[in-house]
């Protein structure tokens, strides 16, 4: 029994910690200002760096990285603060691309790729219903596509002959239309319409299994921004004095301060066993770490006070972050549901 | 032992309605409805408050000789119910509510002629200088100072948390008038116009977006001895007067109890999913009836609290307990709104106000589009007027003697 990192683990750790530098505010407002909301000049140093290139298999030009590692890098981008959408456009395309002649560009960081899952009205299910394939055409409208307003390729779910399989559609294909709108961590989503766009034959993945890695890998980053709040607001309540002393010399605060840490620690903990104990149930381990994240996030605002409120500290971010993350393939209720019924 | 309104407060009751129905326009209801922010704007506010004052409604709060309507407890608490259950845009507060019934009560002669009609009229505009970068929860310790010279003050420092700086011309403040006294005692309470060289007003945007709060700069700015609110170094029993004031209010439940029934009535639309609505989810729906058997008992505490005031004794320690349930009670039903809206519940819009023909079309509904901006600057209930911890403080020490 071991649970510490092994060095190239730790290598991918400390790149991604590099990368994301001091997660300095100006520079978050200043990408999401840019087209699309993502940094692209940032982007292709991410993906220089091997980082989307781990996600994917050797046989395509990747590092060929296990889940453990990727998960190591999600939690760093969550501990980092990350504003670029490496699990969204990063490790998922990473994923569902394999063996496809798209990836080469997308492992490059040329090409933004993106998965178009969600279907209006249908709240958290994943299969596609009402997007379809018949006769090499693809109709539909797909909703909460993340990065949509940046991305150049759609991975779109549809049905074809009764079940969901999953197509490449390009940005600028006949028949495309490209809503953009913000959501929660400032970037843009997109609804998606398809009008008769003409597709290949669809992805040789399997959409569930990757859904599946996705959902761990969304723990791991929320356990990193947990991490993250958790060490700003430590380090606040040191320094904040209010009655003649620091804010952390209060039980109240003292005590509240310790139940994070305790969740903090279950995280880690439920984090490795969803990658460690075959049969976990990748969504119940989702649904449990949000829950808890959500509570240290909401902490860490209400023990900033006012400032915890501002769009100028990260402890918002770090929040919004985690709400959308928290949502992502399922809520924290959908989640344990899914525990439940797993048991 | 009954917990009905005697008949001539249902006659005043049925009065206030007609008068809502009447007056209450759709602009003004989307508006309200579509804010998610802590305050409405001024531009919807105003066409509300001369609509009350031509009425004799506005001031509610008020002694009837500064123009008061003159109620009893129970008809400004049914007053204040029946327009959050009709949805009317709140007031400006910090003029109505705050520094109002300060001048009635502290103000001269002089004071009282000159600002409460202009309140009143809505010419004023009011922002509060409370907080400071350095004293928030521990207001007392408070920075800005103001010196007299000759026949003013000049006052120095900053202020946060200024909610609506950017739309007032005055603001009251907290400043220190005595550097050598204690804590509480070196401090005065100031009127000071905010149209001058002196006075700066930077903007806060919170993670919701929202432009509501500002921080406000003061350097060299000046105001007239006139316009200090009691003595010198009374600032302090000024300041908790105005700060019961504020945590008072206390008719919270009813508009609480509406937005669980506008979450009701969502959740028989949108869907679960699976099958049906969401209001066939036995969790969502079990999180819904919690939530209402918790307002529909606050709504008794208020009641309770409001009978005392009846007899004549005062709330004291209550408007604590009423500020932390309430706080709590909004912050778990905006998590209900953004879990009923899934995806379509983490939508941010960048740009306001989110009604009127400027507004960013939503995904899904308007009410989708509120949820997350609201749950975000909902935060702040827990934090702003005293925190929670504070809260807690004062009913650990006056409450329970410990």
């Amino acid at each position: 029994m071991n649970f510490d990192l092994d060095e190239n683990q730790e290598l991918f750790r400390a790149t991604v910690e590099r990368f994301c530098g001091s997660g300095d505010i100006a520079a978050r407002h200043g990408a999401r200002r840019l087209p699309g909301a993502v940094d692209r000049a940032r982007w292709n140093q991410l993906a220089e760096l091997g980082l989307i290139g781990l996600a994917a298999p050797e046989a395509d030009g990747g590092l060929g990285g296990s889940l453990l590692d990727c998960a190591v890098v999600a939690q760093a981008f969550g501990k980092g603060q990350a504003v670029e959408p490496w699990l969204e456009c990063g490790f998922i395309p990473a994923r569902l691309l394999a063996g496809s002649e798209h990836i080469a560009g997308v492992l490059a960081g040329q090409q933004l790729a993106t998965l178009a899952f969600a279907e209006p009205r249908r709240r958290y299910a994943i299969g596609a219903v009402t997007t379809k394939v018949s006769t090499d055409r693809i109709n539909g409208e797909k909703t909460f596509v993340l990065c949509g307003g940046a991305a150049e390729l759609f991975i779109v779910s549809a049905e074809q002959d009764g079940c969901t399989k999953l197509f490449a559609v390009p940005c600028d294909a006949a028949g495309v239309e490209v809503r953009p709108y913000p959501v929660a961590d400032g970037t843009m989503a997109a609804i998606l319409t398809l009008r008769d766009v003409a597709v290949d034959a669809p992805l040789a993945v399997e959409l569930d299994a990757v859904i599946d890695q996705a959902r761990i890998m969304a723990a791991a980053e929320m356990t990193g921004l947990a991490q993250r709040l958790f060490d700003d607001t430590l380090a606040y309540v040191k320094t904040r004095e209010q009655f003649g002393q620091p804010l952390g010399r209060f039980q109240v605060i003292q005590h509240r301060l310790v139940d994070a840490y305790a969740k903090l620690e279950a995280m880690q903990s439920a984090v490795w066993r969803g990658l460690l104990v075959p049969g976990s149930e990748a969504a119940a381990v989702k649904g449990f770490i949000a829950e808890e994240a959500i509570w240290v996030a909401q902490q860490a605002v209400q023990l900033h006070g006012g400032m915890g409120m501002t769009d100028e500290l990260g402890i918002g971010h770090g929040l919004k972050r985690i709400l959308l993350l928290s949502r992502l393939f399922g809520d924290p209720a959908a989640g344990i549901a899914a525990a439940a019924q797993a048991a | 032992m009954d917990i009905d309104f005697a008949p001539a407060d249902i006659a005043f009751r049925d009065e206030v309605r007609a008068f809502l129905n009447a007056k209450l326009n759709a602009r003004l209801r989307e508006g309200a409805a579509n804010t998610p922010s802590v305050f409405v704007e001024p531009d919807l506010t105003r066409e509300w408050q001369a609509i009350l004052n031509q009425q004799g409604w506005l001031a509610t709060s008020w002694p009837q000789e500064y123009g008061g309507p003159g109620w009893t407890p129970v008809q400004k608490y049914i007053f204040e119910k029946e327009c959050a259950i009709a949805g009317a845009p709140s007031l400006p507060v910090l003029g109505l509510k705050l520094v109002g019934p300060v001048i009635c009560k502290f103000g001269t002669d002089e004071q009282k002629a000159r600002f409460l009609p202009r309140i009143l009229s809505g010419e004023d505009y009011w922002c509060q200088g409370y907080s400071e970068p350095g004293s928030g929860s521990d207001l007392a310790a408070l920075k800005t100072k103001a010196e007299r010279r000759g026949d003013t003050y000049v006052i120095d420092g900053t202020k946060l948390w200024t909610t609506h700086a950017h739309h007032a011309n005055w603001i009251f403040a907290l400043v220190r008038t005595d550097s050598t006294a204690r804590k509480q005692q070196g401090i005065s309470f100031l009127l000071i116009p905010m149209d001058q060289p002196g006075v700066t007003v930077t903007p806060i945007v919170t993670m919701a977006n929202d432009h509501e709060v500002n921080q406000t700069f003061f350097d060299n700015a000046v105001t007239g001895l006139e316009n200090r609110i009691g003595e010198e170094g009374q600032g302090w029993t000024i300041a908790k007067y105005l700060l019961e004031n504020e945590r008072g209010g206390s008719c919270a439940a009813p508009a609480l109890l509406a937005e669980l029934d506008r979450i009701e009535d969502f959740s028989r639309s949108e869907p679960s999913g699976v099958n049906g609505a969401m209001i066939h989810d036995s969790a969502f729906a079990q999180r819904l009836a919690r939530l209402r058997l918790e307002a529909e008992a606050f709504e008794v505490t208020e009641l309770r609290i409001l009978a005392e005031l009846v007899k004549g004794r005062p709330a004291g320690p209550q408007t604590s307990l009423v500020k932390l349930i309430s706080a709590n009670l909004r912050q778990a039903i905006n998590v209900l709104a953004l879990d009923l809206f899934a995806y379509e519940g983490l939508q941010l819009p960048l740009s306001r106000p989110l009604y009127g023909n400027e507004a960013p079309e939503p995904v899904g509904s308007r009410a989708a589009q509120l949820a997350l901006p609201t749950y975000l600057n909902g935060r702040a209930w827990t934090i702003f007027g005293g925190t929670d911890e504070v809260q807690k403080t004062i009913i650990a020490k006056q409450v329970l003697g410990l």
